[in-house]
């Protein structure tokens, strides 16, 4: 009879083993603050007011941009003042992307994976004006590309639509000249940026017999905050994940491996750790690679989804391990997930609900990267549903983890008093579980607690820590290296430590002290008997018997 | 010009105007030399080729820094070429520059997004915004009423300059701190000019000794201001006869100050005014037209 790895190791092994855990968890948290850059950055764009062509309104082929030949007619502000005629149909806000650093025009690189564009609105405060506070503003919205190489007016067509925004602006003892200030406007969403410029054409059409933009005052300009996700972090990350990748693989391979040696079906808790095993992988799967080379719309939602899959696992995994833990068996049946089922409701209905709500925003995305579901009222409800419904499903989660830890300590303790009553080997056996059970509570809550720290601080605290005059830590990239490599390193952990172990438990009980001794694993698959990773089945039922 | 309010309120809002207009112009686009990493631009000139590769290299690795990083330096090269700071007229009018360029920064508000799974704010990312030139006026117009009146200290001020401009290279403001004047003074790091570096390096004493010392962001001079109230076109001043005043004002828009004692007339007039307008974008104000009696004062 054997247990798993965990109880055989001894003291000093396993503190070693530890310590060189810590140790790559402390390198993961190094890496991301010393060498990777902050994870996003923001370049701002102030749009160049360019005039209109005629017959722009329907023809989605028509293009202004700012900057290379044949670039549109600019217009001055002085201009649209005093221009008898109302120009109103006659303005384009033009953003050229990126913006040229050094003398020369920089592009994007496939390496910075998503954009994100924020719309901000300058408009001008008039003491004769009333302007309302909440209005809507409708913005034609068209995106276009070029890449390196193509003529200056080749800009292809990306995306276009119709958007209707929220426009919230207050002014605070104006006088003239004053502008109002507007709260931002998101306006686009990219998953990919395969391509090296983009341009956005912003127009604000007027129509009075749809009420359209009439009374939003004067846009003296329109801001657009353009954010990416840095070159650097993204390298770092991958390459984060490309070392955990193997490992990961190999580790599951080894356990597998393992299980299968013992001459029994493999029971729950390990499937649970195979399935975490395989979410985290899927997780650690640099898909990142591809995007250099192909265009990837949906590595954003891909990306939710993984993320998703990995913590819906985690939570499943504590569950059923703090049940598979009782210490009392009703049945002498191999439990299996279907047990559980009550259980994982919680969990199964927060992540449906959050998936759907990802896929009604940044699945519309995919066709349209101006949608948001934020911006209509419907739309916003819909998703406070699911968020809402979400949240209440990982309350009940959570009260009912803390329910049936709190119930597995009642009957570690009512276990604890009849302890030494036991057979030695009952009474090791009961050891082992309690053992490994508080060994896991207690690595999982120092990881959580790790988590909800470096959270707090990176939201509380500037994002660069200085140690000394040299050395600078980027505290937001450290902390998402550092939480990546800490997962991972707890599910490595767990797979080595709850795998099945060879080695044999005293065939009786004159054979002494073989706990305190000093035992190596070896495999061997010298066993014979079919163990069990938690030897609960056989136990539970002579306790019974007793 | 002579060393008083007035000139220093002409130096700072002059050097706050180029900070913000190179700034604005390079979010445009419009300048294309606006640099990336301003860090790597106090190297040697002859590397400019190596230079333009690197600022590729920083746009892909960690992005570019704020524009207004470029515009401080830059209107710091172009409004400060000529005080060398030796005398105290050029140091006041260095740190009245510095003090208009700290006023741009300080007026920058922060936005921030959440873009984190789901759009969650586990990712968050924060930007400042360039103010509307309006806003830097007025806080100027602060400082310049109360500005204050200094002598020249012998003493030094060292601060860590490294440290300084280090922690400004991501998009914070660079002078948050305006308790010193040394501390924002430190955005050019100029190893390879150290004439050029230490002009700024001095302290202004008030010249009231109990008077607190001035900070970055107060304006400075050392000389009681000409009367305005009568025309000296040696000065360029217009005097203040005939101009308009307000009679419930005790300012210096207030009828007895501006009119320096000589009394005012008042007059009643009928306006025809805009009034009741309502704005169609893009750019008519449709408006009705009121009639008001006004009352109007004005200097004898």
């Amino acid at each position: 009879m054997s247990g798993t790895i965990l109880e055989n190791l001894s003291g000093k092994k396993l503190t070693i083993l530890v310590s060189f855990l810590l140790f790559c968890q402390l390198i993961c948290f190094l890496i991301g603050g010393l060498l990777a850059p902050v994870p996003s950055n923001v370049q701002t764009i102030i749009g160049t007011i360019c005039k209109d062509r005629p017959g722009s309104h329907n023809d989605t082929s028509i293009w202004l941009y700012s900057r290379g030949g044949k670039k549109c007619e600019v217009l001055d502000h002085n201009e649209i003042r005093e221009d008898s005629l109302r120009m109103a149909n006659k303005l384009v806000f033009v953003f050229q992307m990126p913006l040229p650093r050094g003398g020369q025009n920089l592009d994007y690189s496939r390496w910075q994976q998503n954009l994100i564009g924020i719309l901000q609105a300058d408009i001008a405060y008039d003491p004769k004006v009333y302007n309302n506070p909440q209005s809507e503003i409708t913005l034609d919205l068209r995106l276009a590309y070029r890449n390196k190489g193509d003529p200056d007016d080749e800009w292809k067509y990306y995306a276009s639509s119709l958007e209707k925004r929220d426009l919230t602006c207050e002014v605070d003892n104006a006088t003239d000249k004053y502008l109002y200030q507007c709260d931002t406007i998101p306006v686009f969403e990219m998953g990919s940026l395969h391509h090296d410029f983009y341009l956005l054409n912003v127009r604000i059409p007027v129509d009075s017999d749809q009420q359209m933009n009439l009374n939003i005052g004067y846009i003296q300009d329109l801001n657009l905050a353009t954010i990416y996700q840095n070159g650097g972090f993204t390298k770092v990350w991958v390459s984060l994940k490309t070392t955990f990748f193997p490992f990961i693989v190999a580790i599951m391979i080894w356990f597998w491996h393992r299980v299968h040696m013992l001459q029994r079906k493999p029971v729950l808790l390990e499937y649970m750790l195979i399935y975490l095993g395989a979410a985290l992988t899927f997780l650690n799967l640099p898909l990142e690679y591809l995007t250099l080379f192909v265009e990837m719309k949906f590595m954003l939602l891909l990306s939710d989804v993984r993320q998703g899959i990995f913590y819906a696992m985690l939570c499943s995994f504590w569950l059923v391990f703090a049940g598979e833990h009782m210490l009392i068996q009703e049945s002498g049946e191999k439990n299996s997930l279907k047990i559980y089922w009550r259980h994982l409701m919680a969990v199964v209905i927060g992540c449906i609900s959050l998936f759907l709500f990802d896929i009604c925003e940044r699945g519309v995305q995919l066709r349209n990267p101006f949608y948001s579901i934020w911006v209509s009222r419907f739309g916003s409800r819909i998703a406070m549903t699911f968020i809402v419904l979400g949240a209440i499903s990982a309350a009940i989660y959570f009260l009912f983890l803390c329910y049936m830890v709190w119930k597995v300590f009642n009957n570690i303790s009512i276990k604890r008093s009849i302890l030494p009553s036991m057979s030695k080997m009952r009474r090791l056996h009961y050891e082992g579980i309690i053992y490994r059970f508080k060994f896991l509570m207690l690595a999982t809550l120092l990881c959580a607690l790790l988590t909800v720290i470096g959270f707090i601080l990176g939201q509380v605290t500037d994002s660069q820590w200085h140690w000394n005059d040299n050395v600078e830590l980027e505290f937001s990239s450290a902390f998402f290296t550092g939480v990546y490599g800490m997962w991972n390193i707890y599910i490595f952990a767990l797979i080595i430590l709850y795998a099945p172990s060879h080695k044999k438990w005293p065939a009786n009980e004159t054979q002494e002290n073989i706990m305190g001794e000093e035992i190596e694993f070896n495999n061997l698959p010298s066993d014979t008997n079919p163990s069990e990773i938690s030897s609960l089945t056989q136990f539970a039922r002579k306790t019974a018997l007793d | 010009m002579a060393g008083c309010r007035e000139t220093a309120f002409i130096y700072a809002i002059t050097s706050a105007a180029v900070t913000h207009s190179i700034a604005r112009a390079c979010s445009e686009g419009s300048i294309e030399s606006c640099t990336c990493d301003w860090s790597h631009q106090n190297e040697p000139p002859q590397a400019s080729k190596s230079e333009s590769v690197s600022d590729v290299r920083q746009w892909e690795w960690g992005g570019c820094s704020d524009n207004i990083v470029f515009g401080y330096k830059l209107a710091r090269e172009f409004v400060d070429t000529g005080e060398r700071g030796r005398t105290l007229r050029e140091k006041m009018n260095l740190h009245n520059n510095e003090a208009g360029r700290v006023h741009v920064q300080a007026e920058m508000r922060e936005e921030c997004k959440c873009h984190g799974m789901s759009g969650s704010c586990s990712v968050k990312t924060c930007w400042m915004r360039l103010p509307n030139f309006r806003v830097i006026g007025d806080s100027l117009k602060d400082r310049f009423d109360g500005a204050s009146r200094v002598q020249v200290s012998n003493s030094l001020r060292n601060n860590n300059e490294n440290q300084i401009t280090r922690s400004n290279r991501r998009n914070k403001n660079i002078a948050t701190n305006s308790n010193n004047v040394r501390e924002t003074n430190s955005v050019h790091r100029n190893g390879a000019n150290h004439k050029k570096q230490n002009r700024y390096k001095f302290s202004l004493r008030p010249f009231i000794p109990d008077h607190k010392p001035p900070t970055a962001k107060d304006l400075v001079y050392f000389e009681q201001s000409p009367g305005f109230c009568e025309k000296n076109l040696r000065l360029g001043i217009l005097g203040t006869h005939g101009r308009q005043c307000n009679d419930t004002s005790i300012g210096v828009d207030g009828c007895d100050l501006m009119c320096c004692g000589r009394g005012y007339r008042t007059q009643e007039v009928t306006v025809v005014e805009r009034c009741a307008c309502t704005f169609h974008w893009c750019c008519e104000v449709k408006c009705k037209t009121c009639r008001t009696k006004k009352t109007i004062h004005t200097c004898l």
